[in-house]
């Protein structure tokens, strides 16, 4: 019920900031400036954030007063005579405009923060002196020679620690017109750990790419960009499973030089998560990333 | 507010204004809306509103619901004049591209 009474009370203290400010209007814009406003204040969901906008339509009122021509407000004239700051923000006397009188109170403000700032740092100027510091050296201290841990040993069980083997899948670059092409690991050089009789294993690894079914440029070409004759390439990197999906979201490695264009190739790229094709290692579809470019051109 | 020869001064924020306008030419916005698409502060946006519809760039017209049966007001919705539409176009072509990015 509390909580209730104080969401009606916030209510109030909007509708009437709001109120005054449309009545601080022009007198042909008042009305519907209120209607407006209410409207619009109702699609704020939190209460700090209806405040903001009931206070940014008081200061949306002085700037439209400051700017509406006052053929057209004779109501605001008479009504401002009363109003000191507008007044004289209206009559426009010389350095007392609006935005000359709002310079001027900025102006006035970082003044006195600033004498402020000064003499609080004049009385606290002898606490702030640091003592006198001199260097000694300082014998280096040995690192502490830590034992080797013994062999983790509980109730006669013994717990080998096995070598953990990571599986790091290979970074393909792709561009997006550039052929497929075949890549051959070279044999590595002789390493006295591994057994001579290790077989060595050409693997054949094909680049993935956007495949069949990959949706059209066109679609994601931004409306704005066409209508601004906007052109670019932009290169995006995707990583996908063995299906051709996605597995984290596209970024931009290489960018068009427009923010348009690249936004909508990484839509593209999102897009297409379904078509792409996976990248093969001897004939098998594996997880794998890889660049591709993306080309904006319009049709001449 | 604005000036009938359809002069505006262009601000940043006026730009931020007209670009959402361009990417939906033909739809007409809600302040709110333009608001929630540009993060535009009240204060600064209603008059730039009022400005681009006093220089013609804009025209407004209430939303035609029965408030009622909404339950909420009405509101005031914006669109782009043609006029603003090809004014706006010239403005952005004439920036160097991704001013506003």
């Amino acid at each position: 019920m509390s909580q209730r009474n104080e969401r009606l009370r916030q209510s109030d203290v909007i509708h009437w900031l709001i109120h005054h400010a449309a009545h601080r209007a022009p007198e042909s814009l008042s009305s519907r400036l209120e209607e407006e406003w209410l409207a619009d204040v109702e699609s704020r969901s939190s209460a700090w954030s209806r405040l903001r906008f009931a206070l940014g339509c008081c200061w949306a009122t002085m700037v439209i007063v400051s700017e509406y021509p006052r053929s057209r407000v004779p109501a605001a004239s008479s009504a401002a005579a009363a109003r000191g700051f507008i007044t004289l923000a209206d009559r426009n006397f010389g350095y007392f405009s609006l935005r000359s009188g709002t310079l001027f109170l900025i102006a006035g403000l970082h003044a006195v923060l600033f004498y402020v700032l000064i003499t609080t740092l004049s009385h606290t100027h002898g606490l702030a002196t640091p003592p006198n510091l001199q260097n000694y050296p300082v014998n280096p201290v040995a690192p502490e020679k830590v034992p080797p841990p013994p062999a983790m040993e509980m109730k006669g069980w013994t717990i080998d620690v096995q070598k953990l083997v990571v599986d790091v899948p290979p970074k393909i670059d792709v561009e997006d017109d550039a052929p497929r092409q075949v890549v051959e690991k070279s044999p590595e050089p002789y390493s006295p750990s591994l057994p001579p009789e290790t077989p060595i294993h050409v693997v054949q690894q094909v680049g993935g790419g956007p495949g069949a079914g990959f949706p059209e440029t066109a679609d994601f070409y931004p409306s704005l960009s066409i209508h601004l004759g906007e052109e670019g390439i932009s290169t995006v990197r995707v990583c996908v499973d063995a299906k051709g999906r996605l597995t984290s979201e596209p970024t931009t490695v290489k960018g068009s030089g427009n923010a348009r264009l690249d936004e909508g190739a990484l839509k593209l790229a999102r897009a297409g998560s379904g078509h792409y094709r996976a990248t093969t290692e001897d004939g098998q579809p594996v997880n794998s990333c890889y660049a591709f470019g993306v080309r904006f051109q319009l049709k001449k | 507010m604005g000036k009938k020869d359809g002069n505006v001064r262009m601000s940043l924020q006026t730009l931020r204004v007209l670009e959402v306008f361009l990417e939906n030419p033909t739809e007409r916005f809600a302040g709110a809306e333009v608001h929630q698409r540009c993060g535009i502060a009240s204060g600064t946006l209603y008059p730039i509103l009022l400005r681009l519809e006093s220089a013609g760039w804009f025209t407004s017209q209430w939303e035609s619901i029965d408030p009622s049966s909404l339950g909420r007001p009405r509101r005031r919705l914006y669109r782009l004049t043609s006029a603003g539409l090809r004014r706006a176009s010239e403005v952005f072509a004439s920036f160097n591209r991704g001013v506003l990015a």
